[in-house]
């Protein structure tokens, strides 16, 4: 009898869980990503009552298809040199033996640490009208135009190198996997390194190219921080400055927002859909039984060879010289950052900790503001930045893999069935939209009391539009988690799951001592990813643009504007430095924890263990005092 | 001690098993044998709960377990992969069962210790990952995990089959003796012919779903109850019809003779047939040579034992002697079908 009633407690568990669980991804999905994005699209057809098309109309007899054109220019210009430098930097480092490669490593992966905001900064640092290169070229050539750095040239020049991460990580892990057994086979055939490399080589990797080259393109497209940092004319900045603008300034702004952010999400959807039928073509996969570890290739031709020496230090030197700069200058005072002088006298943390008075002069007398020159965590508004993108960000990441997580253990135990499909696709959703288009659509829609499913409360005021913007990231990054964990699920062998419950445990029990610890790495490696990327994203919290949600990446962008003679600004160089040497510690930090702590497995954290025990016997016993000695006896 | 009855199992429209009836004795080690697809785990699953069958009953000790949850069977599994926790250490995968039972910690210390010892695994073995030990200091881990919690019934699915060679027949023997000292009933699930004929008790022999036929190795191997199960176990030789007829064999069946049956060079015996060949080629195994000899009609593959010194050479002119005794006839409609 107890048998029974168990049962039937169980059962009526098992079923509460599947209603609640249905009601909360049917909620998100309809609720958070597609309601609102619908809604964006109805607003430019309700703009004008008398005409729905009047929106549509507006754009081809303004200005507004020059952003698009803008943009499309930019993302096919980026396709080609992003390609042309990341296939360069992956083949100088994994595939030619160019001396000092794991230096050359080193330089070209600095994108991992730093990007859009803070790497913009930087090459602002370099290049802008006070930047050291341009006063170093208007003091070689007294005629040279100081604002040279803006513009479409500077955006491009920006992102071709801001936007080889993917090459980094990607293009290098389909080359180390390259069968080398192949190209001694071509070789032992006559060819040369470059007949291999074109013939063999380049073949193999064409997919990781095609997928690159799309996700260039993408990126492109919806570029964001260095257009508006350097003034360039394309599509999201746009939509934002649109949201912000009132209809007495100008027409339709909202709806014009709305309009470019569905063309956005079109172009996305088709590049998309391009892809993933191109992905489901199949890739190129090594026949080999024994693979063989690709071997560095000698250049034969010395003339070709010192090219491309000079070439890989050329790279590197455009890689390097912003972060080496902005983190010498981190550490010099006001003055030197001011005459981007290097000095060992003007060294100072006063960038990173504490304040300084501020001498001035108004034209006519000296002043002194007290403490206005301040560092990053001594000035309450990057301080406040700071906390806000690392709770908005912390949660959001945390959401987004508890969301996924268990949704792909619900996907996996159901896999022949359509609600593990349609909850695969409704999570995936996402990622066919821009993200400005969810973030617009979420600023819009949710700025009402009328929306009854979130209690009638206008989710854009006040406060509460941190809530929104945790929603909006963790929607962002549901498609990449899901993605991640659900290959980390792929890893666990289905016995595993039929072991533990044989041996008694219950499901659930079976998903948090079995499958969790499992996946466990790879949950956190996704959580500090999206964490990473959330803490320095500028685009989201930009298109939010609420003073209540001001991100670090917005405080670093307002460190871009001019210092005021008044103390308005003052230091915000010194600060931006600071900032960004302080996301390129996080970041490694982040980096390091994922691959190089995470990544470990039991055995390598056993014989971690063992070793720091080892370690502290050592030192215990050369601390313990030692027992005296007893005398020793004389011989007679 | 288990007893399957009329078991149907069923993918979908495709049907897996088709009225499997089997029973094992307390204490045997019984072997589902067959080749990939056969249906031998689909059976074994069924037995562990993991399979729901279609129509069919399963009984341990006279009681019908067939709706019984997995973890209410009592009967340990030994998986093809060993499925250890990777995130556990080995003792905290012996001792899962026990935890999950909500044991005394004292009592689980016990009884995991008890075990790793019956199994000749260390204290310091326990201490380590999984991923640190052996292809065979695993598979001792899967068994103490299996049997500590005290199941009736041990089942293990192709344990052998991811080790080398030599591992293999090392660990055989030592999980033949294994199952001996703890006198627990065994099903083990094996396409290993060689495996099955060691290990075993008695032996299933599965196709297509089927069981083709229940029996001890020597049952099996000698009489071989159909045309699959004489082809399936062990090298044989096709006597081909013109052969057939020169030995008197009857027509309309199939005939096999196993290659250590074939004698070479050897004095005639009653009701054998001496038949003049040439050695084709032979193939040198060190314990025994097989070679090939053309009587003529067909090539017969004959394997003598390497005595060192009658030892022939490819070409040179042998007497084969097949006695009529060791012939297996089948029914060829029977095949066909």
């Amino acid at each position: 009898m107890s048998t029974i009633k168990t049962e039937r407690r169980k059962l009526d568990l098992s079923l509460l869980w599947k209603v609640f669980g249905t009601a909360f991804f049917v909620y998100l999905f309809f609720g958070f990503m597609l309601l609102p994005c619908l809604n964006t699209l109805t607003q430019i057809f309700k703009a004008n009552p008398e005409d729905p098309l009047a929106v549509i109309k507006f754009f081809f007899v303004g200005n507004m298809p020059s952003f698009v054109w803008n943009s499309l220019k930019l993302a096919l210009a980026l396709v080609v040199t992003v390609n042309v430098v990341g296939v360069s930097i992956v083949l100088l480092t994994e595939y030619f033996e160019i001396k000092g490669a794991k230096i050359l490593r080193l330089g070209y992966m600095t994108t991992l640490i730093y990007s859009g905001v803070a790497l913009v900064t930087g090459y602002l640092f370099l290049y802008d009208s006070d930047g050291i290169v341009t006063k170093w070229m208007a003091s070689a050539f007294p005629e040279f135009n100081k604002n040279w750095f803006s513009g479409f040239y500077a955006v491009w020049f920006t992102m071709t190198f801001a936007c080889t991460s993917n090459h980094a990580l990607f293009l290098r892990n389909a080359i180390r996997n390259i069968d080398y057994n192949t190209v001694e086979a071509a070789r032992n055939m006559g060819a040369g390194p470059f007949k291999v490399l074109l013939k063999v080589v380049f073949p193999t990797l064409i997919p990781t190219m095609f997928s690159l080259t799309v996700m260039t393109f993408i990126t492109g497209l919806c570029a964001m921080s260095a257009p508006t940092l350097l003034g360039y004319d394309s599509i999201n900045p746009e939509i934002v400055r649109l949201a912000g603008s009132a209809v007495t300034d100008e027409a339709f702004p909202q709806a014009r927002a709305a309009l470019l952010s569905v063309i956005l999400a079109l172009f996305t959807i088709v590049l998309l859909t391009v892809l993933s039928s191109y992905e489901r073509k199949g890739h190129y996969l090594s026949v080999s039984k024994t693979k063989a570890k690709l071997v560095k290739q000698k250049i034969n031709n010395p003339v070709m060879n010192v090219l491309a020496h000079i070439y890989a230090y050329v790279l590197w030197i455009i890689y390097m010289t912003p972060v080496v700069m902005i983190v010498l200058f981190a550490f010099q005072n006001y003055e030197a950052i001011k005459k981007k002088v290097l000095s060992f006298d003007a060294f100072t943390f006063v960038n990173f900790f504490g304040t300084q008075d501020y001498n001035y002069t108004n034209g006519r007398k000296s002043l002194i503001r007290e403490d206005a020159i301040s560092g990053v965590f001594s000035n309450d508004r990057t301080i406040a930045g700071i906390r806000t993108s690392f709770v908005l960000s912390a949660l959001a990441a945390a959401l987004a893999c508890v969301i996924v997580v268990i949704a792909v253990n619900y996907i996996f135990k159901n896999k022949k069935k359509l609600s593990s499909t349609v909850l695969e696709y409704s999570l995936l959703f996402p990622w066919l939209l821009p993200t400005i288009l969810i973030c617009y659509s979420y600023r819009t829609f949710f700025n009402s009391n009328e929306i009854w499913y979130v209690f009638n409360q206008n989710l854009y005021y006040k406060d509460n539009v941190r809530l929104l913007i945790i929603i909006a990231y963790a929607v962002v990054k549901l498609p990449f988690a899901l993605r991640m964990i659900k290959a980390a699920f792929y890893a666990i062998d289905e016995e595993l799951e039929d072991a533990a419950r044989n041996l008694g445990a219950s499901g659930w029990m079976t998903f948090v001592k079995v499958k969790l610890p499992i996946i466990l790495p790879s949950v956190l490696a996704v959580f500090a990813l999206n964490f990473n990327a959330l803490f320095t994203e500028y685009d989201m919290g930009a298109t939010f643009q609420s003073s209540n949600g001001t991100t670090y990446a917005m405080v670093i962008q307002s460190m871009t504007h001019d210092e005021g003679i008044g103390g308005w600004n003052i230091n915000a160089t010194g600060r931006r430095n600071a900032s960004t040497v302080f996301i390129m510690l996080v970041s490694g930090l982040i980096l390091y924890l994922v691959y190089g702590v995470g990544a470990r497995d039991l055995s390598e954290r056993l014989e971690a263990r063992d070793r720091r025990r080892r370690w502290l016997q050592k030192i215990t016993s050369r601390l313990r005092p030692r027992k005296p000695q007893p005398e020793p006896h004389m011989r007679s | 001690m288990i007893e399957l009855k009329n078991i149907v199992v069923k993918f979908g429209d495709f049907e897996a098993l088709h009225n499997i009836n089997v029973e094992v004795r307390e204490g045997e080690f019984f072997t589902f044998l067959g080749p990939s697809g056969c249906g031998k785990t689909t059976t074994l699953r069924t037995i562990t709960g993991f399979i729901e069958p279609v129509e069919g009953l399963v009984y341990v000790n006279n009681v019908d377990i067939t709706h019984v949850p997995i973890e209410k069977r009592n009967i340990g599994i030994v998986f093809q992969s060993y499925a250890l926790f990777p995130t556990m250490t080995v003792y905290d995968n012996i001792a899962f069962g026990l935890k999950v039972k909500k044991l005394k910690k004292s009592e689980i210390d016990a009884r995991v210790r008890a075990i790793a010892a019956k199994v000749d695994l260390s204290d310091e073995q326990l201490q380590k990952a999984v991923s640190q030990l052996s292809g065979g200091q695993q598979q001792r881990v899967a068994i103490a995990r299996a049997l500590v919690t005290g199941p009736a019934i041990i089942c293990m699915d192709e344990p052998l089959s991811n080790l080398d060679a030599k591992l293999r027949v090392q660990l055989r023997n030592e999980l033949k003796k294994m199952q001996k000292d703890f006198g627990i009933t065994t099903i083990y699930v094996t396409h290993d012919q060689e495996e099955a004929l060691t290990l075993s008790d008695r032996i299933a022999v599965f196709n297509k779903g089927y069981i083709e036929q229940i029996g001890t190795p020597n049952e099996i191997y000698n009489h071989s109850a159909t045309e699959f199960v004489c082809n399936f176990i062990g090298d044989i030789n096709w006597i081909e019809p013109q052969l057939a007829q020169t030995m008197g064999l009857a027509e309309g069946k199939n005939h096999f003779i196993r290659l250590e049956r074939l004698r070479v060079n050897q004095p005639q015996r009653e009701q054998e047939i001496i038949l003049d060949g040439t050695v084709e080629s032979r193939e040198y195994y060190g314990l025994y040579i097989k070679y090939y000899i053309n009587v003529g009609s067909q090539v017969l593959k004959v394997i003598e034992k390497n005595d060192g010194v009658n030892i022939y050479e490819a070409g040179q002119a042998v007497k084969v002697g097949l006695g009529l005794a060791d012939v297996m006839s089948y029914d060829a409609a029977a095949q066909a079908e």
